[in-house]
């Protein structure tokens, strides 16, 4: 049971979670850092704390003043939304010790699925195919270099504990090994405290397909459709569709049967999301696994009807499974835009600043998700996701269609946005036709997609 | 120039808080005195009530006093309130209490987070004019603990 929920985190995933605890009839706090004081979920809030200063070092990422808000506004658990601590095995122990319920998966769970070099071991031992790659992690130069060579160049080298995009780079040749390994390594050990590395073959031209997973208490394990999230750049997500145009119905329906079997088998609990490429040979290949809500789940729910951070709090609470995968449609077609606060004519530079003006598009099957009002301030200090526009149509072409008529309604001035981008995008023939895949952008010069967007009313 | 910006700093520097002390005490609304050819004028709007009401927040809705646009008057720069310096629960020093007397650096508060006293020490040292919390209370980052109010150093 719980009744009083920490909100952990900030911006639209802040607001979303509050959504959800009041659907529930479950009381909501959310914790905030000084530089979001004038956010619009500490506004919206019946209750809010301040738990540190501007840097996430002393407030979204310091476990003891998350924890400590929560004991000292008397909640009983803890939602950490994505980002920050969200699948941070230590926060997770630390908050179970103070006898809150971290709302996803427990720390012994996080912890078993924090190395990723592990986790494609462990998965593939239940059945999933994974791309070539080093046994676990490299120890060194040598053992790297011979790994590469076993696998054939071009090959990624990735941080064990890495995640988000972050932490991952290319390798084209044994000479490109030799100058990067120990920079990546320290990269690695600088970012997520842990300079672990492993590497993959390097797949060009894939898209990336991830199913959305939930497993309760007793190991019941459904997916829930795949998203397919290859409109990349630098490995971070800019669009998100569901369902993939890479899967033939066959592949379909038997791979997401198979990662839904296979994460219950191994011991997952509570929402995740298992990530994969598909490579030229139409079939899934496991990457990664994200133990946590995902800023793209509204996808999810757009088809399936089903809320996903509802079902997350009802899961971590105890509850079992309320519905069986033959109860979860799939209908129509859901597409999500990442309106973000960067400049994609300059370089995708981030932006901060006064939002001047702002008009949310709204109509059928639009879901427009944002933190922001006319006068709030974005600060410069955290991530620059904006808002998140969902579309929802029967078709894929129908959900194009009101994607194109809702991006021209949104309107946030005082900062540049990737909103022309995406207008840009939705004229551009590889993605209207299903084939864009992660290195579209490589190929396709964000000045040519941007020319491409129909020009406004002057 | 900048020898008069000196001297006039100089001036207010020792001159100020036996001013505003002057102020207070006699209920004045403005004192001027005239030192080496400066004059200093003092004016006070809200000297009848020494402490001036400044809502206080809560731990729950999460707002601390927002710092009002106005020009600071002599009364204001006189009064500083003390932050709690983390989130969670909050124990006085034993003269924390209304009058007591506070030395500037000394050990005013500790915050327990999860069991670790996080320090809170005064910017300025003076007399606790109000209080704000209560030992035990939770507290979060940056909530006005108690008010400080500095009194003048030596006479004229």
């Amino acid at each position: 049971m719980i009744k009083r929920v920490l909100i952990a985190n900030r911006g639209e995933i802040a607001l979303r979670i509050l959504r959800a605890c009041r659907q529930l009839g479950i009381e909501a706090v959310v914790a905030f850092s000084e530089a979001d004081r004038e956010s619009r979920a500490v506004l919206v809030a019946d209750e809010a704390i301040c738990i540190g200063p501007a840097d996430a070092k002393r407030s979204y990422l310091s476990a003891p003043a998350v924890i400590s808000a929560a004991l000292a506004t008397g909640c009983d658990a803890i939602h950490p939304g994505y980002g920050f601590l969200s699948e941070n095995a230590a926060f997770a122990e630390a908050a179970a010790a103070h006898g809150l319920t971290f709302i996803g998966p427990s720390a012994e769970v996080l912890e078993r699925f924090e190395s990723k070099a592990g986790v494609r071991a462990l998965l593939a031992k239940h059945g999933l195919p994974t791309i070539p790659g080093s046994d676990g992690v490299v120890a060194d130069e040598a053992a790297a270099a011979k790994a590469a060579a076993k696998i054939g160049y071009p090959v990624i080298l990735k941080a064990s504990a890495g995640g988000g995009g972050r932490g991952m780079r290319v390798i084209q040749s044994a000479d490109d090994l030799a100058h990067l390994f120990s920079l990546c390594t320290q990269e690695a050990q600088a970012a997520f405290g842990d300079g672990s590395l492993y590497l993959e073959k390097y797949l060009i031209d894939t898209h990336h397909v991830e199913v959305q997973i939930a497993v309760d208490k007793a190991g019941t394990a459904l997916h829930f459709g795949e998203r397919d999230c290859s409109v990349q750049r630098r490995h971070q997500k800019l669009v998100e569709e569901s369902p993939s145009t890479a899967l033939t119905p066959k592949v379909r329906e038997e791979f997401l049967a198979r990662a839904a079997k296979a994460i219950g088998a191994a011991g997952y609990r509570n929402l995740g999301t298992l990530e994969f490429l598909v490579g030229a040979d139409g079939k899934p290949y496991f990457i990664e696994i994200n133990c946590r809500i995902q800023v793209e789940h509204p996808v999810t729910e757009a088809v399936t009807g089903v809320d996903l951070v509802a079902l997350q709090i009802r899961l971590a609470a105890g509850d079992l499974m309320p519905f069986t995968q033959e109860q979860i449609e799939r209908r129509g077609h859901a597409i999500e835009f990442r309106l973000t606060a960067e400049d994609p004519a300059q370089e995708f530079r981030p932006q901060a600043g006064e939002i001047t003006t702002f008009r949310s598009p709204s109509g059928p099957w639009v879901r427009f998700d944002s933190h922001l009002y006319a006068g709030y301030e974005v600060p410069p200090y955290y991530d620059s996701l904006l808002a998140k526009l969902i579309v929802w149509g029967n078709t894929r072409e129908e959900a194009i269609a009101r994607s194109r008529a809702a991006l021209r309604e949104v309107e946030i001035g005082g900062v540049a946005t990737t909103r022309d981008f995406f207008l840009g995008l939705l004229e551009t023939p590889s993605f209207l036709n299903g084939t864009a895949t992660t290195g579209m952008l490589d190929a396709i010069g964000t000045a040519d997609i941007l020319a491409a967007a129909p020009k406004a009313r002057a | 120039m900048p020898q008069n910006i000196e001297r006039i700093g100089e001036l207010l520097d020792s001159l100020l808080p036996v001013l505003v002390e002057r102020l207070h005490e006699t209920g004045l609304g403005e004192i001027e005195v005239e030192r080496d050819g400066t004059t200093v004028r003092v004016r006070a709007e809200d000297l009848g009530a020494p402490v001036a009401p400044i809502p206080a927040p809560t731990a729950a809705r999460g707002g601390t006093s927002s710092a009002t646009a106005t020009a600071p008057s002599a009364a204001d720069e006189r009064r500083h309130p003390v932050h709690s310096t983390a989130v969670g629960f909050v124990k006085l020093a034993p003269d924390i209490h209304v009058g007591g007397k506070v030395a500037k650096g000394s050990l005013v508060a500790t915050v327990d987070v999860l069991g670790v006293a996080v320090e809170v020490r005064a910017d300025h040292a003076g007399i606790v004019a109000k209080l704000r919390c209560a030992t035990g209370d939770p507290v979060e980052y940056g909530q006005e603990l108690f008010l400080l109010e500095s009194v003048g150093e030596g006479k004229l």
